[in-house]
């Protein structure tokens, strides 16, 4: 374990200074490698895009699942809507990027299909056209993840006790009142995991990408772990593919040392 | 004051149910597609059903041009053995982390949980040269070590946790009846692990079954290559193979929602403790 983790880390490190093809022997470039990262154009796209899967992680799979948690719990037919939401959570990420690639292929596909039956006069390229592909790739990224956060809210939701709940109510609280003014900040600890962990995965999205458009057209729609595998494997910039890889780990690991910290903070305050 | 409440919740239906079908469309459309023929998948509209059910041909086309049954036997191979020894190493070291408080052993915790945090792009390129050194790379041996060195972190958090919710009182009376430390992690510990067990198989044994990073960096041939790699390369051509495509999801899916199913009620589990991770 440690041999196959720990050291290959250090390593990584280590070769994000080298230039290095993976055949001949590495050259030692110094901080080169990371000076360039900021320099390529190609880099800075996929840092924005990045960024939009990370805020779009946030805004719909995670918001969408705290919604359907909160409206589904007490509702006639919950168990029958939670195991809807739940049934990508079963499959994985290249079955949904291979489903999706047909929803959203252009002659063939069920959304132009649907436009058509309707009698719209649109067609979309949904994975060609840039920046729609970005988008489009989200929606089935909502698809798969959404199921997951509304199962952890609704544990959260779960063990909110209901006293303080039905005293809010009594004193007059409508239902909207209620929750954001006892169940959502109850719902914190909760709320901090999941929307850390969303983070993280937008960050770490690979699968659904490469299966679905492999990062085109034209590098349009990679992400940072996309350009790093395609630098990587694709063009063996080996050294240049680590010091990405750093680049991300730092991200990430900022991310959840932050979330880390807060976590300890208030068990500190509770002990 | 009832029908008025009810009256309330129609939006939240309406909404709900809007949801729930955008949720069962990809679902539906694929078990349709799969059914088609190529020429009725190109003659047909999206939602009529096939004239003649060809699953068969389907399947069969999916099982003898593109081998995914070859990839099937591959990542089950991994699944179980790479799940296997990830149980026994993650519960050992669980154990002795809990119990036999060998020195540093917070530090010792930290380090190999440091795992889980790292994105994985960070172990691609030394793995894959060590690999390549070791005579590794492309070998099921090297599959199987990387996936369980992978998914260890994850489960002995799991087996750490559930160890300190042991009792220490059932420990000391072994104890005094001449249990070792091996004899007492046997017979007391392991008949009680079936919980964290189960949230580990569920939940690693689904992962392996679907990565795609590590297959496609450390594999190339056939024998070696696990199966969502062979499904990612069969997408990229549109048109007449979309049913074949589908056909091929269904088949590679059928594991992880068996186990899903089968294991369902140490899901809940398994997030609670992800959660506390």
């Amino acid at each position: 374990m440690v041999v196959l983790l720990i050291v290959p880390m250090l390593q990584n490190i280590y070769y994000s200074f080298f230039d290095w093809n993976g055949l001949s022997k590495p050259v030692f470039i110094g901080v080169h490698n990371f000076v360039a990262l900021f320099g390529d154009s190609v880099l800075a796209g996929s840092m924005l895009n990045t960024a939009i899967w990370v805020a779009f992680t946030l805004v719909f799979p995670v918001m969408g699942g705290l919604l359907v948690a909160v409206f589904v719990t007490g509702l006639r037919g919950e168990n029958f809507f939670k195991s809807i939401f739940f049934i990508p959570l079963t499959i994985s990420f290249v079955a949904t990027g291979t489903i999706w690639t047909y929803m959203f292929s252009r002659e063939l596909g069920v959304f132009n299909g649907i436009f058509r039956l309707l009698g719209l006069p649109i067609k979309l390229s949904w994975l060609t056209s840039v920046p729609l592909n970005t988008f489009s790739m989200l929606i089935s990224w909502t698809w798969q993840q959404l199921g997951t956060n509304m199962v952890m809210f609704l544990m959260g939701l779960a063990t909110i006790p209901s006293d303080p709940v039905e005293a809010c109510l009594i004193d007059g609280a409508n239902g909207w009142q209620t929750f954001i003014h006892v169940k959502f900040p109850m719902l914190a600890p909760i709320t901090t995991v999941v929307i850390t962990m969303a983070m993280v995965n937008g960050f770490k999205v690979f699968d659904i990408i490469y299966v679905m458009t492999r990062g085109g057209p034209y590098q349009s729609s990679e992400t940072l772990a996309v350009s790093m595998f395609r630098e990587t494997f694709t063009l063996f910039h080996m050294g240049y593919g680590a010091a990405i890889a750093v680049l991300l780990s730092v991200i990430v690991i900022a991310i959840s040392s932050a979330y880390i910290r807060r976590m300890t903070r208030r068990d500190l305050l509770y002990y | 004051m009832t029908s008025a409440r009810t009256l309330r919740k129609i939006p939240i239906y309406a909404v709900l149910i809007v949801l729930c079908i955008l949720w069962l469309l990809p679902v539906l459309s694929t078990l349709v597609v799969a059914l088609k023929s190529p020429q009725d998948f190109v003659s047909q509209k999206f939602y009529q059903l096939p004239v003649h059910i060809s699953l068969t041909q389907n399947l069969n086309k999916v099982l003898t041009e593109y081998r995914l049954n070859a990839h099937f036997v591959n990542s089950l191979l991994y699944a179980v053995a790479g799940g296997a020894v990830t149980i026994i190493t993650a519960s050992m070291a669980g154990y002795s982390i809990v119990r036999l408080r060998p020195k540093f052993n917070f530090l010792l915790f930290l380090i190999i949980y440091s795992g889980t945090l790292f994105p994985f792009q960070m172990y691609l390129v030394p793995v894959y040269r060590l690999y390549n050194v070791l005579g590794l790379y492309d070998t099921r041996t090297g599959m199987i070590l990387i996936y369980s060195a992978i998914c260890i972190p994850f489960s002995l958090f799991v087996y750490r946790g559930f160890y300190t919710t042991i009792p220490r009182e059932i420990e000391e009376a072994a104890r005094l009846d001449g249990c070792g430390p091996v004899r007492s992690f046997v017979s007391v510990f392991l008949p009680q692990s079936l919980p964290p067990t189960a949230v580990v198989a569920l939940f690693q044994m689904t992962w392996i079954w679907n990565d795609l990073l590590f297959g496609m960096v450390l594999s190339r041939t056939q024998h070696v290559r696990p199966i969502m790699v062979a499904l990612a390369t069969m997408t990229g051509y549109g048109g007449g193979n979309i049913p074949w495509i589908m056909t091929g999801v269904i088949f590679t899916s059928i594991p992880t929602v068996v186990l899903f199913i089968l294991l369902r009620r140490f899901f809940i589990q398994g997030m609670t403790l992800s959660i506390a991770a």
